[in-house]
């Protein structure tokens, strides 16, 4: 589903993300770890090209994203992507948040894309919220409309950053829930966490970056209980 | 003192006439100034360097010049360059548009710039492309947070709209201007066309008001 080969990152002189290659499977749920810093948003970000890789090559579901002549607009249509901060449309109602891509991109008709959209809603047990505005809406609802929006345009894939970071903490449940639930039915999901919970529980793989540099993956199980690399150890015996 | 405003009575239809000769133009000059400045906005903040440029030079001509000169060179000297003599209106339409667009786009271009940049993010990440994006998304948010700062900039427009009667086009001031000459009293016509200019920009103000209480409603 996502082949990345030798991918480099630099903002200026500053190279925050070195030498990465990784492939990740259909259907594989994998968390990405690491210290702040260590580049594990700005690598989930080269995937959809929110960020430019400086070089290196990343496929998503056999197109190659980094070819000059891929639409990555179009691209970005089967890659959802749930942020930190949410980000919803913030004029729009929770309704017209899901349904506004579905019709401008996909060219749903306003009934299906409702009907679509009210499903959705009613997946993240937010049915009740269909014409509410974001503000007045929790952390964790604001968050479960969000992936119920990314969902909305029917990816084959969702990239979670953080998504649970900027949540006070008797909301994180509802939202690992809602993802929990998404892994269960299959979806490609790429989740950069502090959750170790939810590394632990739900992910079929762990990637731990540090420095920029892909240190170390495996199973999570194996990863917790016996890290092969120092910095994976050092970083776990900080967190657990 | 030999105030009588009852001499101005004749003339109260020529000048609520002029009512309507201003809001002509204003109306056109705003929307005019608005659409344009929307469009150098959108140029302005654009990476695209043979959009930005012209962008920037245009709104620091018709920001670094008096309006009153614009509005000369337009009427007066587009005759003598181009043999086209220009009517006093089209002449309004386009020196207070074209001026106007200059701020419009300045006022546009920061409300842009404050909205989240996650709104883009996340548009760009569910496949919306560029245009519907400012149009759908970005642009209803930017309007909302420089609608105070866009009113103002209609009103100064309804207000300078009076420099039109050094073109010879009859609008309110210039209807105060010849009823003072007809009757050789200035007060009472300037104070009857203050309290009018005073009253339409209070309609302006209170409009205002009103879209800014609908656009909180997602508050």
């Amino acid at each position: 589903m996502i082949k990345v080969d030798k991918l480099f990152k630099q903002f200026g002189n500053n190279e925050v993300l070195t030498d990465i290659s990784i492939e990740i499977n259909k259907g594989e749920v994998v968390s990405i770890i690491g210290p702040s810093g260590s580049g594990k948003s700005t690598f989930l970000r080269c995937i959809n090209l929110l960020e430019k890789p400086t070089s290196g090559t990343v496929s998503v579901a056999d197109q190659v994203m980094t070819a000059p002549k891929t639409n990555v607009t179009k691209a970005r249509e089967k890659i959802g992507m749930v942020f930190q901060h949410f980000h919803l449309f913030p004029h729009l109602t929770v309704l017209e948040n899901l349904t506004y891509a579905p019709m401008k991109v996909r060219g749903l008709k306003k009934a299906e894309a409702n009907e679509k959209g009210l499903q959705l809603l009613e997946r993240v047990g937010l049915a009740d919220k269909e014409k509410a505005y974001p503000s007045s809406l929790s952390g964790g609802q604001k968050q479960r409309v969000a992936i119920a929006r990314a969902l909305a345009m029917e990816p084959d894939l969702m990239l979670f950053d953080e998504p649970t970071s900027a949540l006070d903490p008797e909301m994180v449940k509802e939202v690992l829930d809602v993802m929990k639930d998404l892994a269960h039915t299959g979806m490609t999901m790429l989740v950069v966490t502090h959750e170790m919970g939810f590394a632990r529980e739900v992910a079929d793989r762990v990637l731990f970056l540090d420095e920029g540099r892909l240190v170390e993956t495996g199973e999570p199980n194996a990863f917790f209980t016996d890290p092969q690399t120092e910095r994976a150890k050092d970083f776990l015996a900080k967190i657990l | 003192m030999n105030l009588d405003f009852s001499q101005i009575v004749p003339y109260i239809p020529f000048i609520l006439e002029g009512i309507w000769v201003t809001l002509q133009f204003v109306l056109v000059s705003i929307l005019l100034g608005f659409l344009l400045g929307t469009v150098l906005a959108l140029f302005k903040i654009s990476n695209i360097k043979l959009l930005k440029w012209p962008a920037d030079f245009y709104t620091s001509i018709f920001r670094g010049t008096p309006l009153i000169l614009q509005l000369a060179i337009i009427y007066l000297a587009t005759p003598q360059l181009t043999g086209y003599d220009i009517s006093p209106f089209l002449s309004a339409v386009l020196a207070f548009g074209l001026n106007s667009s200059a701020y419009v786009s300045e006022i546009i271009r920061a409300g842009i710039s404050a909205v989240d940049r996650g709104q883009t993010e996340a548009a760009i990440a569910l496949g919306i492309p560029y245009r519907p994006m400012m149009k759908d998304i970005i642009l209803p948010q930017a309007m909302k947070n420089i609608l105070p700062a866009l009113m103002n900039e209609f009103i100064t427009l309804t207000k300078e709209s009076a420099l039109v009667s050094t073109i010879g086009y009859v609008d309110l001031m210039r209807r105060a201007q010849i009823t003072s000459s007809r009757l050789y009293s200035y007060f009472e016509p300037l104070m009857f066309v203050a309290i009018i200019y005073w009253l339409m920009v209070m309609v302006l103000t209170l409009l205002g008001g009103w879209v800014e209480r609908r656009m909180k409603e997602s508050d």
